[in-house]
């Protein structure tokens, strides 16, 4: 068609705008820590040099709900936390995802009592879980890499969950 | 699971306590003869020494081991549930007592406790952290402690309306841990579902402060 003269021999590539937002926002996710137990250990792990989790463009880790875009709930949450939990998760902007790490965050794991939540998912959405006690932080990375997918499928142009 | 055999059993095995409390530990001699007739048990295991003591002599006899004695520190106020064992009485309300000051040695205070009462003086004018202990003994029991300034809720929520250390409290609760709106997704806004109402298996609570005043009434002076 005449295309490659008119570009001088510079290389291009096609996309769409859709693509182009979405790549980069699924490369630069901003993780907000929620870790109530011994899971956010191996959360910590997963952001500090060893695993380093910025390998993969989510280490810019923000303790205010505002400025983030992924929660990362690892530990057990209890009666008394779940509302601050809810809380945190409705002041993230949108779109956000969640991960739930570990067993204790996806499922009670093995605190089966009356003071442990049964699995946040009962109350507030969940994207990805993973599975472990604790996971592995390449478990963790795993789970990045699965709301990277998510992320992919979106469209930027409207809200998370569809409109 | 209420149980009346209690109060018959308690008076016959306190008195029988009190007969086969034979040895003369330096602690107990250390003590006014007054009150020596108040300890029914005297037990030491590893150093630390414990006596065993009716709820009506509790105040009386924290306040010896204050006032007399070198116990400046209370480590802890807890209690122990014996609900269905071979007890004189439902609960055990222990206060654990240090020596800071001198020898560093432990006592601790065991108080038989009628589940009808349930309730003790405070002992928060004689140490301080008597207000915490006492306040996470009644959030976990249901005990009161008469005179304590907060007994408000400790560990659970403020709204939690059940007493989860008592062994008749059922381990995985009462359904309290449903009990949250649902924050879903609805077009692209997060909206707060109502959380189902409280199951009425929750049913009336014993030992909350109404509770302690009712049985009060009811139940007849202890001798
Ligand atoms: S899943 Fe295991 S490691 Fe994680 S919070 Fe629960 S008990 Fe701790």
């Amino acid at each position: 068609m005449g295309l490659e003269s008119l570009i001088g021999g510079e290389g291009f590539l096609t996309t769409t705008v859709n693509g182009l937002v979405n790549w980069g926002r699924k490369n630069a996710l901003w993780p907000m820590p929620f870790g109530t137990a011994c899971c956010a250990i191996e959360m910590m792990a997963t952001f500090s040099g060893r695993y380093d989790i910025s390998r993969f463009g989510a280490e810019v880790v923000r303790f205010s709900p505002r400025q983030s875009d992924l929660l990362i709930v690892s530990g057990r949450i209890s009666l008394k936390m779940m509302p601050v939990l809810q809380k945190i998760y409705r002041q993230m902007p949108e779109p956000k995802w969640v991960i739930s790490m570990g067993a204790c965050a996806s499922c009670g794991g093995v605190f089966d009592t009356y003071t442990l939540i049964q699995g946040v998912d009962q109350f507030i959405p969940v994207d990805v879980y993973v599975p472990g006690c604790p996971p592995r932080p390449e478990s963790l990375l795993d789970a990045v890499f699965e709301i990277q997918e998510l992320v992919g499928e979106d469209r930027f142009d409207s809200g998370k969950h569809g409109s | 699971m209420k149980s009346r055999s209690w109060s018959a059993k308690t008076a016959s095995t306190v008195e029988s306590m009190v007969v086969e409390m034979s040895a003369q530990h330096p602690a107990y001699d250390a003590l006014p003869a007054d009150l020596q007739s108040k300890i029914f048990e005297v037990f030491e295991h590893q150093g630390q020494v414990g006596m065993r003591c009716n709820a009506a002599d509790q105040r009386t006899l924290l306040e010896h081991f204050r006032l007399s004695q070198n116990y400046d520190f209370l480590v802890d106020v807890t209690a122990i549930d014996h609900l269905g064992k071979d007890a004189p009485e439902r609960f055990e309300v222990v206060y654990m007592l240090r020596a800071l000051q001198s020898n560093h040695s432990f006592f601790r205070l065991h108080v038989w406790l009628d589940e009808r009462l349930a309730s003790l003086p405070s002992v928060f004018d004689l140490w301080d952290s008597a207000r915490w202990g006492e306040r996470e003994t009644h959030d976990m029991f249901g005990i009161v402690f008469d005179g304590n300034p907060d007994l408000r809720r400790f560990l659970m929520p403020e709204d939690f309306p059940g007493f989860p250390l008592l062994k008749d409290y059922p381990l995985k609760g009462r359904d309290e841990r449903r009990q949250f709106p649902k924050v879903v997704a609805r077009g692209d806004r997060m909206v707060e579902e109502e959380p189902d109402p409280y199951p009425t298996s929750i049913g009336r609570q014993m030992h909350t402060p109404d509770y302690i005043e009712e049985v009060r009434r009811d139940s007849k002076p202890r001798e």
